[in-house]
């Protein structure tokens, strides 16, 4: 194509505008960065913590468990259970807690969005005496989004970060530049004017603590925080006369995928049950163990070695279903519903409810189970206890002190304890509308499915963990029976509850992306064991074990292990 | 409008004026009959309203495509996301240096040019064909409707690519199950990963090609029928009218596309490797975009990952210079050609 008439190729405009504007992009000045960030230093939660902490000043009256907490080992407690819900609705919070404000919030959700501005949220912001506007985003890719609200300074005024990702988002780092102290409004005795955050676990305070100051606000504190249960189709393994307290060893567990997968009938044994196997072989939890007082990485443990082995021959057993070891993780639990996997590893989070009624919606036989936790070889299981809280929310620091104040008389009504009207409001929506009182407690309708049913306010703030599971009273009886069985083998971890912010300069080691991305790839059969130790001799060569010795000096021998 | 190619005169009695064989011994017909070049507000004036419909796209460009380029300083930070760029430490080198030495990233960047090498000779020849073949088709109608549902992929996103291919050829899925109840075996080509760039070029053959069609249809639709007939009125069959006629029309489009795709060789894809990454494994799913998210953004290392992009926008450039070069070179004017 030669020039036209106009004497004006197309070529030349843009060969020339690409050189001019290009010349411009270049010659701008490079910046050279003035020094680190505030935490260059790194720093631990429990400095100067405990006489700072809040005062624990839990609720009378209320309503009795049903099934009461039974205490485990090393300060495990198990949640309560209900199997009935009060009728009577009783108000914890007389005045309204608002005075007008208007926040916008973030919140991860792991299921449906519900439609914004609908009728719940209306309800709730109507009895809150404020705007607070709650965005549920994506929970799958919710770290991902995280840095670019930061950089872009689009952070809400409130923002829930769950403490798994404490290290990827280097959220000690974070709370100190950008999030709101709450240390003057709530340490001590200062806690009092909010009688239902006080009520709340003093472990909850802690999990939100970063360098000595107090910054998270919990939800769902609970004494049993472990990583999950090996699920299984109760229905199913009743039907075929197995019972689940037969498999006491992994190599139980091996010649039960055997007896289970069926590929001519669409049907396999397990999903990828990476979660579970790392508590069956006792690998050491939160990523440090001691050795001889001596601190060393939980990727250097023969425990890990020995249960990655494991996942890897369970992969190429042909009993893990294809979908699952082709990484299809959203599908997971619809295999379980439709019976295309009879065995799962999943959070205690996904055994209620809203579980039943998807599960019967694709098989009216439906029932989950969990397995009784077992060990490796039979011996006595252990199962790390997690911190009090992963559910931790942050307000912003360009809130003004009225605000912050506002925004935590919020949070008071949102730790309403359970049964309370403003427990059932939050969780249930308005009576009439989205739910109607059925026989041992809330139903919801169509409109409170679609609104209420989902975790939203409670991601802000929401009072200690209450089993209960209206309409399906044999959930809570199941669950609370494992539970109090899982606590007899708890244990706390090293540096359990606390939280360490790493010195900028292991930010990215702390992550340790290529050994744990080579451990997700020995669980899907993609990797061997080899190259996964070969990954850890690289990790503790550039930089791992200069971590492991900071965490020595500055963690353990300053502060201890947290037990 | 066809394209004279270079050699052959457009008729007698047009010369530049000034030249002779002499003093430009070597330049071609066309050069020496370029007119004398206006005054520079002269041509602007003369322009401007061409100037003005290019202005939106020019400031989309400059703000999405320039003005980020400010973003790659964070190659040479050891970029702290609260920090942000003005204060996070300076790096200089530092992360090329890490990026050079980690056999993760030469890993990935072979990966990457083994599968665009693949795609180049499994994939770029197939929307041609497509085209040959639509081209043929007598009924408008038929051609209409053929396009259309071959195009349609297009739209899908990769997620709904993968899940249909792992629902038909997964490993639980239709083709295997079918196989099992008949006890033939099982073909685990989801999870293999020695075919895993073929499975890839199916794939995007499958979603792209139709899309590509296009393209190589208007090329075709500007070729002189005249031509056809001549050549059928001389005795040429259906295959030398192809060979001698269709492909050469659409010479310039074919170079055109492959320098761009040559250009693009170390883009070969993003969402369709992370999402099949773990099925396979990274040995032979990871691309240098991929890399980039695994060691960049989900490390927490945003400066190697700005410098394993950096690395690739550099290597792309060189790439579809040398590319427009050689187009150059065979005669056709390529991406662009700075002297019409």
């Amino acid at each position: 194509m030669g020039t036209d008439e106009t004497g004006l190729s197309r070529r030349r405009l843009l060969r020339n505008s690409a050189f001019g504007l290009g010349a411009a992009a270049v010659g701008t000045p490079l910046l050279s960065a003035c020094g680190s960030s505030a935490s260059a230093t790194g720093g631990v939660s429990s400095k100067g913590l405990k006489s700072v902490l809040p005062d624990y000043v839990p609720l009378s009256g209320g309503v009795a468990a049903d099934i009461p907490s039974v205490t485990g080992a090393n300060g495990a407690l198990t949640d309560p259970g209900y199997l009935s819900y009060p009728t009577n609705l009783v108000k914890t919070v007389s005045q309204m807690p608002g005075s007008g404000g208007a926040y916008n919030a973030i919140t991860p959700l792991w299921g449906s969005i519900p439609p914004a501005g609908n009728a719940y949220y209306q309800a709730v912001n109507k009895a809150l005496g404020a705007s607070l506007v709650v965005n549920p985003a994506n929970g799958n890719t919710y770290a991902n989004t995280i840095p670019t609200l930061v950089a872009g300074n689009k952070l809400p005024d409130w923002i829930q970060l769950p403490s798994w990702w404490n290290s990827t988002l280097n959220v000690g780092e974070l709370a100190a530049n950008r999030f709101a102290d709450l240390t003057p409004h709530l340490s001590g005795s200062n806690i009092r004017k909010y009688p239902n955050l006080a009520a709340i676990p003093t472990g909850g305070w802690e999990a939100g603590a970063w360098e000595g100051k107090l910054y998270g606000i919990p939800s769902f504190v609970t004494g049993q925080a472990v990583a999950g249960a090996l699920y299984y189709r109760k229905d199913v393994f009743d039907a075929k006369g197995i019972n689940p307290d037969d498999v006491k060893t992994a190599d139980d567990l091996y010649h039960l995928g055997a007896e289970l997968t069926a590929p001519k009938a669409n049907v396999w044994a397990f999903d990828v049950l990476w979660l579970m196997i790392q508590q069956i072989y006792k690998v050491p939890s939160g990523g440090y163990f001691l050795e001889n007082g001596k601190l060393r990485s939980a990727l250097d443990s023969p425990q890990m070695v020995a249960a990655l082995e494991y996942a890897y021959k369970l992969a190429k057993s042909g009993y893990v279903h294809p979908d699952a070891l082709a990484n299809d993780t959203s599908n997971g639990t619809q295999r379980l519903y439709s019976g295309k996997e009879l065995v799962q590893s999943g959070g205690t989070g996904g055994w209620n409810v809203m579980d039943a009624q998807q599960g019967r919606a694709a098989n009216p036989a439906y029932v989950r189970g969990a397995f009784k936790i077992f060990s490796s070889d039979g011996s006595t299981p252990t199962i790390a206890l997690g911190p009090s809280t992963s559910e931790i929310s942050y307000l912003s620091k360009s809130l003004s002190p009225s605000q912050v104040e506002e925004c935590l008389r919020l949070a008071n009504f949102l730790a309403a304890p359970f049964g309370t009207y403003e427990y059932t409001l939050l969780n249930y929506g308005v009576e009439g509308v989205d739910w109607t009182m059925g026989k041992d407690g809330p139903t919801y309708s169509n409109a409170g499915q679609k609104d209420a049913n989902e975790q939203t306010y409670q991601f802000l703030c929401a009072p200690q963990l209450a089993v209960s599971n209206p309409g399906y009273n044999y959930i809570t009886q199941a669950y609370c029976a494992w539970s109090a069985d899982t606590v007899k083998y708890a244990y706390k971890p090293v540096f359990w509850n606390m939280n360490v912010t790493v010195p900028s300069r292991f930010s990215s080691v702390s992550t340790a992306q290529e050994v744990n991305d080579i451990i997700t790839q020995v669980t899907y059969g993609t990797k061997t064991v080899g190259d996964f130790q070969s990954a850890v001799k690289s990790w503790k060569s550039s930089g791992g074990d200069a971590l492991i010795a900071w965490y020595q000096t500055n963690v353990l021998d300053k502060f201890g292990a947290g037990q | 409008m066809t394209t004279i190619s270079s050699g052959e005169t457009a008729g007698p009695g047009i010369a530049d004026p000034g030249a002779t064989e002499e003093t430009h011994p070597k330049t071609r017909r066309r050069d020496r009959a370029r007119p004398p070049k206006l005054k520079f507000h002269i041509r602007l004036r003369r322009d401007r309203s061409l100037l003005i419909m290019v202005v939106p796209a020019l400031v989309l460009v400059v703000a999405f495509s320039y003005l980020p380029m400010f973003g790659t300083v964070t190659a040479f930070q050891f970029y702290d996301y609260i920090a942000g760029f003005f204060h996070s430490p300076w790096a200089g080198f530092g992360n090329f240096q890490q990026l050079f030495g980690d056999p993760n990233f030469w890993h990935a960047f072979e990966n990457t040019l083994v599968l665009s090498f693949v795609q180049l000779v499994l994939y770029f020849p197939i929307p041609i064909a497509l085209a040959i073949m639509l081209n043929s088709v007598l009924s408008s109608t038929a051609r209409s409707l053929i396009q259309a549902v071959v195009y349609l992929p297009h739209f899908f996103s990769w997620v709904l690519v993968i899940t249909l291919f792992q629902e038909m050829l997964g490993g639980a899925g239709a083709l295997n199950h079918f196989l099992g109840v008949h006890d033939l075996g099982a073909w685990t080509v989801m999870t293999d990963p020695g075919t895993f760039k073929y499975l890839v070029t199916a794939q995007a053959v499958w979603k792209e090609a139709g899309w590509g069609v296009i393209v190589f249809l208007a090329a075709i639709a500007a070729i002189d029928p005249s031509q056809y007939e001549a050549a059928a009125a001389d005795g040429a069959g259906r295959w030398r009218r192809m060979w001698h006629i269709t492909l050469p029309g659409m010479r310039g489009v074919i170079v055109l596309m492959l320098v761009l795709r040559l250009g693009n060789a170390l883009t070969v894809g993003f969402e369709q490797f992370l999402i099949q990454r773990y099925a396979v494994g990274s040995s032979s799913a990871e691309v240098l975009d991929t890399y980039a998210y695994y060691y960049g953004v989900v490390a927490n290392n945003f400066g190697l990952g700005a410098a394993a992009g950096l690395f690739k926008g550099i290597v792309s450039l060189i790439l579809i210079l040398a590319a427009n070069k050689l187009a150059h070179l065979v005669g056709e004017d390529g991406l662009y050609r700075s002297n019409p």
